[in-house]
């Protein structure tokens, strides 16, 4: 991160020993939440939550999500902002997610880079930003200003796209760049969507990283995904369990980006029962503790 | 905006509002496939734009499969009668069109898709011709989930538990006085469509947190809607001539099933 940042002390590399964000999370999602709540201790070292999804609510459900979330740690995860669209933010929205934050005392808050509603029709879809000089001075505008509100520092996430939007004036790498270097923001390091844009447009995974302001990364998402036969493609459902060259993937950056950043699990389809989620994550974790072993001590 | 500002506004603009229009608009999908190009050209693209499109032709649409499906999703679960009658009709995909067309959804919040669903039908009126009681059932649909997830308050200090007549009622915030045209709460899935008939119901979060109802009587109806403007209780009963120890013994049974939090 470049001077002028406001990531929080405790993602420093000097804060490290202070840092509860490390390890593999999992997403909290609604199956699971009353055989959460009734457990003595969290089963993961932290939850991520989507703000949307809780803020307003109420009712029985929303008291097991708020103990779960008392005991934290909680990250943030954004999920209709729509940082690159056009139409204006509602107050109200903002400041519920402003309140949230400081409730659940989340170092940091991420969102998508995309857009997802336009004239004010929300479409609740991830949609992609062309990559154009154009879209990269008005996300980062629009970055900053988001920045501005937020009480905590701001995170993009990567995307998994399925199309260029328009005729594109540079790569979707250099694009991400550019907007994360623009708005001087933290970079949420989705691994599975690079391994399905590689998939699906024909590229490296690893040559995509490379050169990549790796600096920026505070946490890191690793999922499923599901192909299509009939549309030839990769979707990043969040619908099946992670596969190895994803975890590969995750194994290779890690020592890159040099600082044991939390990794969150996500699952949102087909949603296997808490135990199988567990478990898998307690693989990931292996995985990831593996990632920072020294070389010669590695059996992969 | 007139011709002349949009050809002023930026070309993410416009590429933004092509794939919107591609994946909201009924026809957006067809009118998109048969021409991607032309389909960007009216929307003030490009030609390098337009030839975009062309190429990742397949792809853009499953965008808008992809929004679409994620836009309906909830809308099956939170109304199953109405899904399933519309379903048998053959009707459901086309009341989908009409619904993701009118671009009511608008809100950040996912949960307000389902809302968002019952506002378009009263706003249009679709259906309504040849089922009249289509918008009201949706509505009693919807006040479950509503109910369910209606925002705790914080306990209300200096509440007494039992009314007497000087009381004013303090009802639990989740609580719905309800009154339809329709025995809406009589639907089914196998019998979706409720006969013609008042129906006045007290829609609650009880005890556990559940969803409940109690069918009233007009009278009840109307009393409690005197309650929830803030008159005693003697006042209200008194306006429609009810008994005292009646209303009563009716506030005391919905403060024990949870519908209210107490009295003043």
């Amino acid at each position: 991160m470049k001077g002028g940042s406001r990531v929080s002390p405790l993602v420093s590399s000097k804060g490290m020993e202070m840092n509860p964000f490390t390890g593999v999370g999992v997403g909290l999602r609604r199956p699971h939440l009353e055989q959460v709540a009734a457990l003595d201790a969290s089963p993961v070292p932290f939850w991520e939550i989507a703000p949307e999804n809780v803020v307003g609510q109420g009712g029985s459900r929303h008291r097991q999500v708020m103990k779960i979330l008392e005991r934290g740690p909680v990250l943030t995860h954004g999920l209709s902002m729509s940082i690159g669209g056009y139409d204006a933010w509602d107050r109200d929205v903002l400041d519920s997610l402003k309140g949230f934050l400081k409730e659940t005392k989340s170092p940091w808050h991420s969102e998508h880079l995309c857009w997802t509603s336009f004239g004010g029709a929300t479409t609740h879809e991830l949609l992609p930003m062309p990559f154009t000089r154009d879209a990269v001075k008005h996300t980062v505008e629009r970055a900053k200003r988001i920045q501005s509100e937020l009480p905590v520092p701001f995170l993009f996430e990567n995307v998994s796209y399925y199309a260029a939007l328009g005729e594109p004036e540079m790569s979707e790498k250099d694009f991400f760049a550019e907007v994360l270097e623009g708005a001087d923001c933290g970079w949420l390091l989705d691994i599975n969507n690079i391994y399905v844009n590689s998939r699906n447009f024909g590229f490296d995974a690893r040559e995509w990283l490379e050169g990549m302001p790796l600096d920026r990364v505070r946490q890191m998402h690793i999922a499923g995904h599901t192909w299509f036969e009939e549309d030839q493609l990769i979707i990043d459902t969040h619908g099946a369990a992670v596969i190895d060259p994803v975890i590969e993937l995750m194994q290779w950056v890690l020592p890159r980006i040099g600082r044991p950043v939390p990794v969150l699990l996500e699952r949102d389809n087909d949603i296997p029962g808490l135990e199988i989620l567990l478990a898998e994550r307690a693989s990931l974790q292996k995985a990831y503790d593996a990632a920072f072993e020294p070389a010669g001590a590695r059996h992969d | 905006m007139t011709e002349a500002t949009e050809q002023a506004v930026s070309s993410t603009w416009k590429l933004q509002r092509c794939l919107t229009d591609l994946i909201l608009d009924a026809e957006g999908g067809r009118s998109f496939a048969k021409d991607p190009m032309a389909f960007g050209e009216d929307r003030g693209l490009g030609r390098a734009d337009q030839a975009a499109l062309e190429k990742f032709k397949t792809r853009l649409l499953v965008y808008r499969g992809l929004a679409r499906n994620a836009l309906e999703d909830p809308l099956p679960d939170c109304f199953p009668i109405t899904h399933g009658l519309l379903e048998e009709a053959g009707l459901w995909d086309a009341c989908m069109d009409a619904f993701l067309a009118s671009r009511t959804i608008q809100s950040a919040y996912y949960r307000h898709v389902n809302p968002a669903f019952v506002a378009w039908l009263a706003e249009s009126a679709w259906g309504l011709e040849r089922w009249p009681f289509l918008l009201q059932l949706a509505h009693f649909e919807y006040i479950e989930v509503e109910i369910l997830r209606w925002p705790d308050e914080p306990p209300a200090a200096d509440l007494k538990p039992a009314p007497d007549a000087d009381s004013r009622v303090v009802f639990e915030g989740a609580t719905r006085n309800l009154a339809y045209a329709y025995r809406v709460h009589e639907a089914t899935r196998d019998d979706p469509e409720p006969a013609a008939g008042e129906a006045f119901l007290l829609g609650y979060r009880d005890a556990e947190g559940d969803f409940a109802y109690s069918e009233l009587s007009a009278h009840a109806s109307a009393f409690l809607a005197r309650c929830l403007e803030g008159e005693p209780v003697s006042r209200a009963a008194s306006a429609l001539n009810l008994e005292l120890e009646e209303v009563l013994d009716l506030l005391t049974r919905f403060k024990e099933n949870g519908a209210l939090l107490g009295f003043r």
